[in-house]
């Protein structure tokens, strides 16, 4: 992964709290990225992502902490002296400057000399892909096109820092899919420290080194996309990050030489493999069960290990997989099947068994305070 | 018993087809009953100036305006009216773009108060501000006495100045919603790269604007140099073109000199129409829409900062102290020479007569003026047939036309048989009603065009005739664009002088005109009490339309087109 060439902190935020009013939108955050690296925030609407975005592009100023950007502290720099680029979701190109007019527009207002300008925006619109541009007007451009022209603007001064406001969020699927790999590869050509803001969990898996997950002002969980998806931090991350099934029980016993716990549920005893220290005999757990995790598979009569029966109650088929609901006793779990192709198929009612996989993460259920 | 199958079938047939045929042709029916309409009420008025211009006692004649150039006065009444509109609209502009600016980008704390002060303006008549510096800088004035000043308010200065502080509403509304569509995030990309202040205001915020400003330059433009009541109240011997167009009709009775002037004023007004119409054509930059979001306040430069509230907060002030003044002058016989408070300004018969009469006037124009502008914006929007644009066209102008020249207009077409209307409240209403058409006609078309077509369709395919669609679904959505259109006409017909003033009779006083002469006669405690029961009026007409707003969102959201 690219931070970790030089893992020297590029910016850091040091319990960045942000009132409007008497509102309080940030809640203390803190947190490191460093050089070269990819952040991604994500959480749903109103979480406070972009006002911290803002914050550090200096458009907003904070309440209380400090931003350090590159070893100094930048919160009373305004943008235009902050180091900072941002990509806005709809690319604020100038609508009436041609293409290379709108990428030279920074370079300009810092006094470039004109031959020095047009030689970098040739080089820009060439990074880009849009050499053939930039005589256009910015209204002759399809969106993947005015994407790519903000992204080339934003990057023109060499920022320390990048900042993107959901920029993929005015394309069509099938565009995204194609600009976030093109950002992603040029991030990472450029060795440039970029912050990601998505309201898309996928997306922000895809992209990112790390994944701050964010919610009502606070910080979640930071961390790779594999540590968020697969230990998720509590259910709020678990639920916000793709769907899952959740189901309760007790540990009754750890196997430490196997790293293997038993988890009893109402629906049976579970063997697990444990990868939290802090998991001990008695504890309430919570297992988080992915649906690409189960097998289903007809039938229900040899009792094996980590293997429930269950009535089908819904089976959806998408193409790559089938979207299967089954009940287990009072329990509704969703199962994908991929390939549903070359797999059983299942119709309403059939007796099914399932089995989870030993590799579902446990959280630990917080103990209720004694009132 | 074969005939009789037949001449019943017959009958059937022929009942239905008239009612088929007003299916298939009520719209271009309609359209062409407004377009009669509006051929006599605005077009023959105006043709009827054009022909007195040049019809003399021997038949057709061009002497009368050979005449109007060949003297001096009407050369200096033609500079002087080019000169105060190219004066007022570059102030007015100023200080609507500052003051826009900064309810729109400034600091939080002066938004409010500054876009209240800016709007108050428009609740009253635009000659209040004449008033008001009669009572602080004519010849007793409160200031004149108080500094001993000797400044001269009658004349060229004190018409600007009056006409200015009546304008900058105008100004600050189009500029304001200019700046308002103009996305944020573009002023804040370029802060991003490096711009200042000063350089974002040159780069991308006053370009962006251009068309905007233009729009509204042009405007004020037209309105302050046809607007009659500041230049006749304190004009004094400077000579301006509508003032001397009411003097020459009221004093001499010269009508073809009248009607010169009149078209000389309606001359700059075509003119600046094309230009509006070519220049404006489809310039409009359009910008990728995001989320829209209100623009954070910046830390804006002193350099900027100083002088934008400076220049706000004089205009704001001066508006302020403008109101304040009538009101208090309004409870002195005169302010500042009689110091006894007293309420017979408030009691003068002949004052609220006229109120009393004005509004008379005003409902009977905004009823009119309410129903034929929704249907005129039905037709306009949803009609396709030959002329539609023209239809348009002559409904939103009569705005922007000189209303003295409808006034000669009026006078000219309709005060002979075999349609003699003069010296009635019809004549009044009528000329209220086609001068304003435009108000109720563009509330009418903003309501039609959230309402999706296919709401109309819809009840087409259920099985519905046009005639059932247009009175059971077209009428009832329209109905918030009646009430809206209603109150506007009335609250613009009870305020407006310019043309008032050439169709009102001895015996039948409106409360405009009322304040027109009382302010040149001198009687500032009457004039004052009548401006203000007419703000008092506006007032009480903009807060039903606040309500009636308020009360009805919920239609129009459901009306609005998804996506």
């Amino acid at each position: 992964m690219s931070g970790e060439r030089d893992a020297r902190p590029m910016l850091v935020l040091r319990d960045i709290h942000k009132f409007y009013g008497t509102n309080e939108v940030l809640k203390g955050i803190s947190l490191e990225v460093n050089e070269g690296e990819l952040v991604t925030f994500v959480g749903p609407s109103g979480c406070g992502k972009t006002t911290l975005l803002r914050l550090i592009g200096g458009f907003t100023d904070v309440s209380a902490g400090d931003i350090i950007l590159d070893g100094k502290r930048v919160n009373d720099l305004p943008p235009n002296l902050r180091d900072t680029r941002i990509c806005f979701q709809n690319y604020a190109l100038f609508p009436h400057m041609t293409v290379a007019e709108n990428v030279g527009y920074g370079l300009k207002i810092n006094g470039w000399p004109k031959e020095r300008i047009r030689a970098r925006v040739s080089e820009l619109l060439e990074m880009v892909e849009l050499k053939a541009f930039g005589e256009r007007m910015i209204d002759k451009l399809s969106g993947g096109q005015q994407q790519r022209v903000a992204f080339a603007r934003a990057l023109s001064l060499e920022p320390k820092v990048l900042l993107l406001d959901e920029p993929l969020s005015n394309l069509d699927a099938n565009l995204r899919l194609v600009m976030r790999e093109e950002i992603r590869k040029l991030q990472e050509r450029l060795h440039i420290t970029t912050v990601f803001v998505t309201h898309d969990q996928f997306e922000a898996m895809a992209i990112s080194d790390r994944l701050v997950v964010m919610k009502d002002g606070l910080i979640e969980q930071v961390g790779t996309p594999i540590e968020i998806y697969e230990r998720p931090a509590n259910e709020f991350i678990a639920g916000f990050v793709g769907y899952v099934n959740f189901m309760d029980g007790t540990v009754s016993a750890l196997d430490a030489a196997a790293h293997t716990a038993s988890v009893d549920t109402p629906y049976g005893a579970f063997e697990v493999s444990l990868e939290q220290k802090d998991i001990a005999p008695g504890d309430e757990v919570l297992m988080v069960i992915r649906p690409e995790s189960v097998t289903i598979s007809l039938d229900c009569g040899i009792k094996r290990k980590n293997v429930v029966c269950g009535t089908l109650r819904s089976y959806m088929y998408a193409g790559s997989l089938a979207k299967c609901t089954v009940a287990i006793g009072d329990k509704k779990m969703i199962i994908d099947q991929y390939n549903p192709r070359d797999a059983q198929r299942f119709t309403h009612a059939d007796k099914v068994e399932v089995e989870i996989p030993r590799s579902v993460h446990l959280l630990k259920k917080k103990k209720e305070r004694p009132s | 018993m074969a005939t009789a199958e037949l001449s019943l079938k017959v009958q059937a047939g022929s009942g239905s087809r008239i009612k088929d045929f007003l299916n298939a042709n009520l719209i271009n029916i309609l359209a062409a009953v407004l377009f009669l309409l509006l051929a006599f009420f605005l077009l023959y008025p105006i043709i009827a100036v054009l022909i007195k211009s040049v019809r003399g006692p021997a038949g057709f004649t061009l002497e009368y305006y050979r005449a109007f150039f060949a003297k001096s006065y009407y050369y200096r009444s033609l500079v002087n009216t080019l000169l105060l509109g190219a004066i007022n609209t570059a102030v007015c502009l100023v200080i609507g773009f500052c003051l826009a600016y900064m309810t729109t980008r400034g600091p939080w704390l002066l938004r409010k108060p500054l876009k209240i002060i800016s709007l108050v303006p428009l609740i009253a008549p635009p000659y209040l501000f004449a008033l008001s510096l009669i009572i602080l800088f004519g010849r007793n004035g409160l200031v004149t006495r108080m500094l001993d000043l000797h400044w001269e308010l009658y004349g060229f200065s004190g018409v600007v100045i009056s006409q200015t502080l009546a304008f900058i509403p105008l100004a600050y509304m189009m500029l304001e919603s200019t700046l308002m569509s103009l996305n944020p995030n573009l002023e804040e990309s370029a802060y991003d790269m490096g711009a200042s202040e000063a350089t974002i205001l040159r780069t991308i915020t006053i370009p962006l604007m251009a068309p905007g400003l233009l729009k509204a330059g042009l405007l004020i433009f037209v309105m302050t140099i046809a607007e009659f009541g500041n230049a006749a109240i304190l004009g004094g011997r400077t000579p301006f073109l509508a003032p001397d167009t009411y003097t020459m009709i009221t004093g001499e009775s010269d009508f073809n000199m009248g009607s010169v002037l009149s078209v000389v004023l309606i001359a700059p007004c075509i003119v600046i129409f094309f230009i509006h119409n070519y220049l404006l054509e489809g310039k409009k930059f359009t910008t990728i829409g995001g989320k829209p979001v209100a623009a954070e306040p910046r830390k804006i430069t002193p350099l900027i900062k100083v002088p934008f509230v400076l220049i706000t907060t004089l205009a704001a002030g001066a508006i302020f102290i403008c109101f304040a003044v009538v009101l208090a002058a309004s409870f002195y016989k005169i302010l500042g020479v009689t110091d006894r408070f007293v309420l017979s300004n408030y009691l003068d018969f002949t004052s609220n007569q006229a109120i009393y009469n004005s509004i008379r006037v005003s409902l009977v124009a905004a009823v009119i003026g309410a129903v034929i502008g929704v249907l005129l914006a039905y037709v306009i929007v949803r009609g396709k047939f030959f002329g539609r644009s023209f239809i348009e066209m002559a409904s939103l102008s009569g705005f922007a036309l000189p209303g003295t020249v409808l006034g000669i207009g009026y006078l000219l077409a309709f005060s002979a048989p075999p349609l003699q209307l003069t010296g009635g409240i019809m004549i009044l209403a009528l000329n209220c009603v086609f001068r304003f058409l435009a108000v109720g006609v563009e509330a009418g078309i903003s309501k039609l065009h959230q309402i999706h077509i296919e709401i109309e369709e819809a009840s087409a395919d259920l099985g519905a005739s046009f005639l059932t669609t247009f009175f059971r679904i077209v009428l009832p959505i329209m109905f918030p664009a009646f009430i809206a259109g209603f109150i506007y006409t009335f609250m613009t017909a009870i305020v407006s002088l310019s043309a008032v003033v050439f169709l009102v009779s001895p015996g039948f006083q409106l409360a405009a005109v009322k304040i027109f002469d009382a302010a040149v006669y001198g009687e500032i405690g009457i004039a004052s009490a009548t401006t203000i029961k007419l703000v008092l009026i506006v007032m009480g007409c903009v807060a039903i339309l606040n309500y009636i707003t308020k009360k009805t969102r919920l239609g129009s959201a459901m009306g609005k087109p998804a996506a």
